[in-house]
């Protein structure tokens, strides 16, 4: 087990279990007042305690989720990924006492950090030891090795041809469906109008089609 | 800090078009629900079940155990 240790003295609630239990932290963050978010931001900077986990909560399935998406698995696992989502949150933490709202919304300024901590990974060419996983105590109730292997070829082709898009491209699709962001929000994040980010996801998820089809008939 | 000035849809190109407007729909409805974890038939599009399968290999390895603790 990897702790952590941070100066704030903060204990977020954070549960272990797959993303998709979290799947509350999706639909609260897509279905959340803007000016709710505001407010938790606003009595985080302060130093609230209850609004800084409360905030964790709403991002930090978000960020691992676009942390995995972006680095993917190292020996099959996303310990990487996962410590680089931590990373962020951390640093978020650290810079909430010096955050000023400038009109732009929090999230923007958390994928701000965490596309820089994603960027410092995938520079990094030292890989440190994989801890291997604790020997389950159950029966393992996932997919099975053959529907698990297909799965993981298939995600690594999707990553290698997100890779090809160009960035914006490729930070939008993959803020909008794997970080499940709504499409308001994600023109919130990235500077862009709901409907600039529809036209540009159409054109993004067309690219992503043609890349597909070629590398088919290839 | 500068504010990024917001672009519009009709900066992007051509929007006028009623079929690429139902497109554009078609595929926010798509990615809408891939984003909300619900269903898609992908059919033969193959950058829809890509997109499903990175989602479906994120969401299924077990969160790590890192925690974040209080300093003692």
């Amino acid at each position: 087990m990897t702790t952590c240790t941070i100066v704030a003295g903060i204990m977020p609630n954070v549960t272990e279990g797959r993303v998709a239990d979290a799947a509350t932290g999706v639909r609260l963050a897509t279905r959340s007042d803007e000016s709710d978010l505001r407010e938790l931001t606003s009595l985080a900077v302060q130093g609230d305690r209850t609004a800084i986990e409360s905030l964790l909560g709403h991002l930090r399935p978000m960020v691992v989720r676009y942390c995995r998406a972006r680095l993917g698995r190292v020996s099959g696992h996303y310990h990487i990924a996962d410590d680089v989502a931590q990373e962020v949150c951390i640093a978020v933490l650290s810079a909430l006492p010096r955050y000023r709202d400038m009109g732009r919304p929090f999230a923007s300024f958390v994928f701000g950090i965490a596309s820089h901590k994603v960027a410092d990974a995938l520079r990094s060419s030292v890989r440190s030891a994989v801890p291997t996983q604790d020997l389950p105590d159950g029966p393992d109730e996932g997919p099975g090795p053959e529907e698990t292997v297909v799965r993981y070829i298939e995600a690594e082709h999707a990553r290698a041809l997100l890779s090809r898009l160009p960035d914006n491209q490729r930070e939008l699709l993959i803020l909008r469906v794997v970080s499940g962001l709504s499409a308001e929000e994600t023109g919130n994040v990235l500077g862009m109008s709901p409907g600039a980010v529809r036209v540009a996801q159409h054109r993004a998820l067309a690219r992503l089609r043609q890349l597909a089809e070629l590398e088919s008939i290839a | 800090m500068t504010t990024k000035r917001r672009r519009t849809a009709r900066l992007l190109g051509s929007y006028d078009d009623a079929d690429v407007e139902g497109d554009v729909l078609r595929t926010d409805a798509v990615l809408d629900a891939l984003a909300r974890r619900e269903p898609v038939a992908s059919g033969a599009d193959a950058a829809v079940r890509l997109l499903g399968a990175l989602i479906a290999d994120v969401e299924s390895q077990r969160l790590s155990s890192v925690s974040i603790t209080p300093s003692t």
